[in-house]
């Protein structure tokens, strides 16, 4: 039913309809690869990383001067920014999590220097540092104030008593067993009991597949440049961010607050190329989709006035209206399908090619389907407004001459 | 007939508007697209020191521990730094026609005035030799002079940039800066110098900013000058003063050498290995030899400057611009094929079909033309979104007078490619064969 004209028309002029189903084919493939990345780096800026992004602000402080002393310049300083109202935890750490810049570590399960280490993110903070992250420790204890004392960088050694490892380290050192209480082995060969069990948190390096790997000293480190993680009130950021570099800036003419910033601004800086890739690659796919639509909308009405004469005659001789547009969209839906079974080929190909070349993870085959029914519903909605327009005209029109 | 071609392209460009408004956009959107990502791989990719690039060479050394290799998915691979006293000995052999070790480093500048705040600027801890070297343009004064080098002087070059924050921009030479509690004589301000990508530096970013000030490395153990760059460390050490982690195996100094002929080239590894067997004896370098020399070009690809990211993005977009190409083609054969019966009474009237293809071609070189340009204005628009979204130095990402000539011309050029074949398609059409039936 309907195929006939169809057909015939599709005949008398393939190139035409050909250019339009390689166009959808390379539409397919460019659209179904993109969406594939797009979701991905989605998926990964939405990653849980176990810290209360929302509510944690991070300032960087250096100190100057021949008598600056630091150790006291970093115990006035939490005591300012704990007093503080709406300051809930405030702690000096060696890194920030999630900032792009850390430091890793190797640790073992026995002293034994062949072994591979387990690669691990390293943080040394006070007994507050769980607090001022909204980091919850699911077993075991977080450091005692008496373990935590003051770390200059010429003494950094990495071997302290106690430590506190997250489970996806715990599970990459001891596999099944419990971690708690068990001891590890530094580069050194000196060892550390792990005495609390971080539930989940990320490390400093978003790219890394070991992301979820932390293990933390205690410690206060006493280094050029102090970084304090301070974390406040629900709600409270925006308005506390400015105190806090007001009433730093003033307590202290010795040292320079070199930042203070949102832990979330920070950490939108560490995705950055995620999110970057992510928005060109939807900028891409709705002027392509949006081009493909519109290239598809002026052909079909060019085609309907074109054809006017034609429709006139099938409708004298008895087509209803719906049978002129069936035979617009079917004729439409042939040339999609033509070019989607193309455009499977072509996506393959792209996606084999990203695979190969770039290292991205194999295109999940359930995204064909989804792209094939989405360029249907297009090319539809994009054919029918011409396709009533067909339908519009009178069988008298076959009766005149132009 | 030139213009005349063009005036009867104009009438049918005018006579169809929605269509040809539809070819336009088809190819600006293309060229819009296509032009940003490859303007984008074009940076990344670019040679930031043309002149010299085959004369720069970045050093590595095996130092790396005795069990593994430094990067155990590239084993034959060195570590791509050196340490703080690998990179002194080196200099003080001399060897290649200029050599300098640096890395990155920041210091507080206190105030000039008493109403001013101090604050903190990035640092180059180098040698005398990386301003000739690496073609670094002055407006005052000069580099420091290599005696500086050795006898471990307070001196300093600013940027451009720095000196009209700290001196309104005049010249500084000879003015004095204190910093870290030292006073620094200002020996030089450069220029303007944005190497891209940055190339003695991929490892802390190749796309940063060059850093606001340098000062001579001889200083490093003096003021207690640390790295805020990247450091990587292998063996278990006692570290519990400066001069301990100076001596530490920790690799955290970057070594470029100029070498002029290939005959240097060899000499400078053979003068490699021979230091590396000299420290051998003593105990260190324990992995069997492996030193390298990489020129600027292959430097930047063993760091992979251009992000894959980048790459994907070129890829697609030029798949992206063949599918407007498609579109033009498919509008312009739709098009041409309405203009049947003009053809054939032009033809009919005497127009050869070499003036009718002429005709065709014209008319999508004037299509491809305004495609171009307002492609043209949305790359420009997709390089400030990008420069935005990646956080990009001002500036760093714009269009040249190379990229906006070609993107008119691919853009005319694969215009006119699309136009072939419904060009020849309408020359097919006989004199007269429309006039009969109407």
């Amino acid at each position: 039913m309907g195929f006939g004209p169809t057909m015939s028309a599709l005949m008398r002029n393939k190139t035409g309809p050909l250019l339009v189903a390689l166009q959808i084919a390379v539409t397919l493939a460019i659209v179904i690869n993109s969406l594939y990345i797009i979701v991905q780096r989605v998926e990964k800026m939405n990653r849980d990383s176990g810290i209360d992004v929302e509510n944690v602000i991070i300032t960087y402080v250096r100190g100057f001067g021949a008598n600056f002393d630091v150790v006291d310049s970093i115990t006035n300083d939490i005591n300012l920014i704990k007093s503080i109202p709406g300051v809930m935890a405030a702690t000096v750490s060696n890194h920030v999590p999630l900032s792009g810049s850390g430091s890793g570590t190797g640790l073992r399960t026995v002293a034994d220097e062949t072994i591979d280490a387990v690669g691990t993110g390293r943080y040394r903070w006070s007994e507050e540092g769980l607090d001022a992250l909204g980091i919850e420790l699911s077993r075991g204890r977080n450091f005692y104030p008496g373990e935590v004392d003051y770390v200059l960088p010429s003494s950094d050694a990495p071997a302290p008593a106690s430590i506190l490892v997250t489970q996806d380290l715990a599970d990459d050192l001891f596999g099944e067993e419990d971690a708690l209480g068990k001891t590890v082995f530094w580069g050194s060969m000196e060892s550390s009991t792990i005495v609390g069990i971080i539930g989940h948190m990320h490390g400093s390096w978003v790219d890394w597949d070991k992301l979820g790997n932390v293990v933390i000293q205690p410690g206060k480190p006493a280094y050029t440049t102090n970084k304090y993680i301070i974390r406040v009130e629900p709600g409270m950021r925006d308005e506390l961010t400015p105190v806090i570099e007001h009433e730093l800036g003033q307590s202290n003419r010795q040292r320079v607050v070199k930042s203070v910033r949102s832990l979330e601004e920070m950490a939108g800086r560490t995705y950055r190329r995620d999110r970057g890739m992510a928005i060109i690659l939807s900028v891409v796919i709705s002027l392509l989709i949006g081009l493909t639509a519109l290239v598809i909308v002026g052909l079909s009405s060019f085609h309907v006035t074109q054809r006017t004469k034609q429709i006139g005659t099938r409708r004298a001789l008895g087509a209803r209206r719906i049978d002129i547009i069936r035979q617009f969209m079917l004729e439409n839906w042939l040339i999609t399908t033509a070019g989607a079974v193309i455009g499977v080929v072509l996506t393959v190909i792209v996606a084999y090619w990203l695979e190969v070349s770039f290292e991205m993870p194999r295109l999940d085959w359930r995204y064909l389907p989804a792209g094939i029914v989405i360029l249907w519903v297009l090319s539809s909605l994009a054919v029918f407004a011409p396709a009533r327009r067909a339908a519009a005209v009178p069988p008298a029109v076959a009766t005149r001459s132009v | 007939m030139f213009n005349y071609n063009v005036k009867l392209a104009f009438k049918s460009i005018r006579r169809n508007p929605i269509m040809t408004g539809l070819m336009v956009a088809a190819i600006a959107v293309g060229i819009g697209v296509s032009m940003t990502t490859l303007t984008v791989y074009y940076l990344m990719n670019g040679n930031p020191i043309p002149q010299k690039s085959d004369l720069l060479f970045a050093i590595t050394m095996d130092s790396w521990s005795p069990l593994r290799p430094f990067d155990e998915d590239q084993p034959e691979r060195g570590p791509h730094q050196v340490t703080y006293h690998d990179a002194e000995r080196l200099i003080r052999l001399g060897k290649g026609k200029r050599q300098t070790a640096m890395f990155e480093s920041s210091l507080i500048i206190e105030p000039v005035n008493e109403d001013d705040l101090p604050f903190e600027a990035g640092a180059r801890v180098t040698f005398a030799d990386f301003f000739p070297m690496f073609n670094v343009p002055f407006i005052y004064g000069s580099g420091w002079d290599k005696s500086a080098d050795a006898a471990a002087e307070p001196m300093v070059v600013l940027t451009r940039e720095l000196n009209e924050r700290l001196f309104g921009g005049e010249d500084s030479v000879g003015k004095r800066l204190t910093m870290q509690g030292t006073q620094f004589q200002v020996v030089g301000v450069i220029d303007t110098w944005e190497p891209t990508p940055r190339f003695y530096d991929p490892i802390n970013g190749a796309f940063q900013e060059v850093n606001e000030m340098f000062v001579p490395y001889s200083l490093t153990p003096i003021l207690e000058l640390t790295s805020t760059g990247s450091d990587w460390g292998w063996k278990a050490e006692e570290i519990t003063s400066f001069e301990q982690w100076l001596n530490s195996e920790a690799v955290w100094v970057q070594y470029f050498v100029e070498l002029d002929t290939a005959h240097d080239r060899n000499d400078y590894v053979d003068h490699l290995d021979a230091y590396v067997s000299e420290q051998k004896r003593l105990g260190r370098f324990e992995r069997p030899l492996n030193n390298n020399i990489y020129n600027v070009t292959e430097w930047m690809e063993y760091h992979e400057v251009v992000a894959n990211d980048a790459k994907v993005l070129l890829g697609l977009s030029f798949l992206f611009l063949t599918v407007c190409l498609l579109s033009t083609i498919a509008l312009l054969l739709t098009k041409f094929v309405g203009k049947k019966s003009e053809t054939s009474l032009r033809r009919a009237l005497g127009a050869s079909r070499k003036i009718i293809f002429k005709q065709q071609l014209v008319e999508v070189a004037v299509i491809g033309f305004w495609g171009g340009l307002i492609g043209l204005l949305l790359a420009g628009l997709g390089l400030q979104g990008i420069e935005y979204l990646y956080d990009a130095p001002a500036g760093l990402v714009k269009l040249d007078w190379v990229m906006m000539f070609s993107a008119i011309g691919i853009s005319v050029v694969s215009g006119m490619i699309a136009g072939l074949y419904p060009a020849w398609r309408v020359c097919q059409i006989p004199p007269a064969a429309q006039l009969k039936t109407q």
